[in-house]
């Protein structure tokens, strides 16, 4: 399966943030997306998401044949954990997996999620506005991975996180990704370089993969520098 | 020093022209039409700017015209006493007040804030050009009022010009005695936006003193306030002396200009404040569930975690709404000759009712709490936004909004039918049914229209701040034609009908529009 952009454009006024996207991102691969701020990484992701209206071009799913990405194609995870405060923990992942029951392959029981998610027995039927940013943050990643969607938009989600939660993170993002399309938006170059299979700047607007080809990783660290600091 | 004063008026204009520019973007059409570069466009720049000055001018006479006139002018003449000694007598303790809750030198304006603590400019220097240009702007702007009012009351002429010079005598020896004594020695500076317990004491031991004495008769005399005058002249000296020696209003600044202390009003009406409180009315005791499943399996936790926030206010209302029917029958019962005025409210003030009815409707209350504690998080999961989740939690939400506002409905309903019927009924039995399903459909019109609106034209962004104007401008107009109401009189039988075919259209309407736009616009604004 992959996801295919195409020509995208996105202004705000006359400011061309996103200038003219073509791009294919295959299942089984997480893609580093690296860039400056202000690059448009976020608006991007937005107009993945359909939260903002794109200006011109088009972008779809592509498996046997292609069709239009409907909403429950995507998981959106947002570097500020969003979760309904006055559930539990509990309650949240129940009404999920109601809503997405025609979705969900091989369905765990709650607790088997929350194993999955390392959330701790005592937590679990805590209410959400107890939680802390970490555990917030894993609920967020929880849910968006149980909805079973094919395209999984991560932007900036692990960068609060204590290192021992991003480790838990980075291995569990890892252990799905042969079912999922993972792009992950980062400013931490290490974290792309361990994590991800493919290394995608947005720069100027366009979007373009780094090779690694045969590089070491200090030098393959320079070379995507070099490639954001082109003018 | 003029250098700095220039610099920092030039900057007060700056922003003031910034949010006038700022609020007309809001607006949805004007917002595609006005490109971002407005803000540097020069001649809208020098436009602004005549404009903020214009304000400056105006507003030098503008409050202090409105309160010689509505303080004390008017109430000079609530009392029996002598017009003259009352002026002078509610001047006096008025003036306590205003000196204590506003010094202008103290007060923890955003000016302030932006000058000395992000753009680092010279405390002392801003504090003093800006502390004696409001004091003259005072005294200016207040000469001529108490010189009319005063006149017109005979109160002498020096004395009418004398009294500027108090009030600004007043506000420098509460600085000088008071403020800046108090932190050389503790280092500490009260915010005056925020007065103390004791602070609350004192202000209203004066109010109670200025107010209220006149009542029995005891106020101060002409001589008493010259005393008086001449007192505030002697210490507003030395308090004078002590502010232009005093060197380290930046340091006071430093304390005082805290982000909670220049945004404590702005912060008690932020959504993140409301956010704040209404997170805190989640009740959870462990045994509070559902059986349902779904989405009405979340919609009626959501429900039961906030049935005091909820069901609070509209059980007051309810019991409001009886008690007054109560006093009404109670009324007719010991003055039948009431009878025929009161039969008059169930069969001509029915489009009064709307009014009421806007009051009583919790909707903006319930949908901004449903936004803050459950779409504010729950919209940014993109399956939350799929048609059928949007409709089917809007069905269970209308459902409860509906309910909730039909309890003081039913009240007023049932009671405007027995008060018809007992101050001697009507000839056409159908009023009954009428008011029965007219005001049933107000409430239900209301119900619906607070939440068809909120899923049309969802407000708020990710921090939970408003960025629609629509969204405000839809609920003026809808207070505006409320309001008009007030002035219609009809009867019961042609408006009560017109109210009820409008409610069935307005709901069908609006409800097929939720059906057909809400997936689309029901998001997070960005």
């Amino acid at each position: 399966m992959k996801l295919i952009i195409k020509n995208l454009k996105k202004n705000f006024d006359k400011k061309e943030v996103l200038k003219n996207i073509n791009f294919e991102f295959e299942k089984g691969k997480i893609y580093g997306l690296l860039g400056r701020n202000g690059a448009g990484k976020t608006t991007l992701f937005n107009c993945l998401n359909e939260d903002l209206p794109i200006d011109d071009g088009e972008f779809f799913l592509k498996d046997k044949e292609v069709r239009k990405i409907e909403a429950e194609d995507i998981g959106y995870v947002l570097s500020t954990p969003n979760v309904p405060e006055f559930l539990t923990g509990r309650e949240f992942l129940k009404f999920f997996i109601e809503i997405n029951k025609d979705r969900i392959k091989d369905e765990k029981t709650i607790d088997e999620y929350f194993d999955f998610m390392k959330i701790e027995k005592e937590d679990r039927d805590k209410l959400l506005k107890d939680y802390s940013h970490g555990m917030k943050n894993k609920m967020q990643m929880l849910v968006n991975i149980i909805a079973n969607p094919s395209i999984l938009l991560f932007d900036e989600p692990l960068t609060s996180l204590d290192i021992v939660v991003q480790e838990e993170m980075k291995q569990m993002l890892k252990s799905i990704k042969k079912d999922h399309i993972i792009i992950f938006s980062t400013h931490i170059m290490e974290l792309a370089l361990d994590l991800c299979d493919e290394i995608v700047i947005l720069n100027k607007g366009i979007l373009e993969k780094i090779d690694k080809n045969d590089l070491d990783n200090t030098k393959f660290k320079d070379k995507i520098i070099e490639a954001l600091k082109e003018e | 020093m003029i250098q700095t004063f220039i610099t920092s008026f030039k900057l007060k204009n700056t922003y003031r022209v910034n949010s006038i520019i700022y609020s007309i973007k809001g607006f949805p059409i004007i917002n595609k039409i006005l490109p971002n570069s407005l803000y540097k466009n020069k001649a809208l720049k020098i436009f602004g700017n005549i404009i903020s000055i214009l304000w400056e001018i105006v507003s030098t006479f503008l409050w202090k015209g409105l309160y010689v006139w509505l303080v004390l002018g008017s109430m000079t003449f609530a009392y029996n006493t002598n017009q003259v000694n009352t002026f002078l007598h509610i001047f006096v303790f008025s003036t306590l007040i205003g000196g204590i809750l506003n010094t202008y030198l103290l007060n923890p304006t955003k000016d302030k804030y932006y000058a000395i603590i992000l753009m680092n400019m010279n405390a002392n220097t801003f504090a003093l050009t800006n502390y004696f240009y409001s004091m003259l702007k005072l005294i200016i702007g207040l000469m001529p009022f108490t010189i009319i009012f005063g006149l017109l009351l005979k109160v002498p002429l020096l004395i009418c010009i004398s009294m500027p010079l108090f009030v600004a005598m007043i506000k420098i020896i509460v600085i000088g005695i008071f403020s800046i004594p108090d932190f050389k020695k503790n280092k500490v500076v009260k915010n005056e936006n925020l007065p103390t317990k004791k602070v609350w004491i004192l202000l209203a031991a004066l109010a109670i003193l200025g107010f209220g004495l006149p009542y029995l008769g005891i106020v101060i005399n002409q001589i008493i306030y010259i005393v008086l005058f001449l007192i505030s002249i002697i210490l507003g000296i030395i308090a004078l002396k002590e502010i232009i020696a005093f060197k380290d209003y930046k340091k006071i600044y430093k304390v005082l200009l805290t982000n909670e202390n220049v945004y404590a009003v702005q912060n008690a009406n932020s959504t993140q404040n409301i956010r704040a409180n209404i997170a805190k009315n989640i009740e959870y005791d462990g045994e509070i569930t559902s059986d349902k499943s779904g989405f009405a399996y979340f919609h009626e936790l959501f429900v039961k975690r906030h049935s005091k926030l909820l069901t609070k206010s509209v059980k007051k209302q309810t019991m409001v709404i009886i008690l007054i029917f109560i006093i009404l029958f109670i009324v007719v019962f010991i003055n039948p000759s009431m009878k025929e005025g009161l039969n008059s409210i169930p069969l001509t003030y029915l489009p009064y009712f709307v009014f009421i009815m806007y009051i009583l409707n919790r909707g903006t209350t319930i949908t901004q709490a449903m936004f803050m504690n459950c779409d504010h998080s729950m919209l940014t999961y993109r399956i939350y936004r799929t048609p059928k989740i949007i409709l089917g939690v809007f069905k269970e939400r209308l459902k409860t909004l509906i309910t909730l506002n039909l309890l003081p409905s039913v009240a007023i309903e049932l009671g405007l039918m027995i008060l018809l019927y007992i101050t001697g009924g009507t000839n056409n039995m159908l009023n009954y049914l009428i008011l029965f399903v007219s005001i049933n459909a107000m409430s239900i019109f209301f119900s619906v229209h607070y939440l068809v609106m909120y899923y049309l034209l969802q407000p708020y962004n990710i921090n939970t701040e408003v960025k629609s104007s629509t969204y405000p401008v839809v609920q003026a107009i809808t207070y505006f034609i409320c309001y008009y109401m007030i002035n219609i009189r009809m009867t019961t039988f042609v408006f009560g009908i017109a109210t009820i075919i409008f409610s069935i259209l307005y709901s069908l309407i609006s409800l097929i529009l939720v059906y057909k736009l809400a997936p689309k616009t029901f998001k997070i604004r960005i």
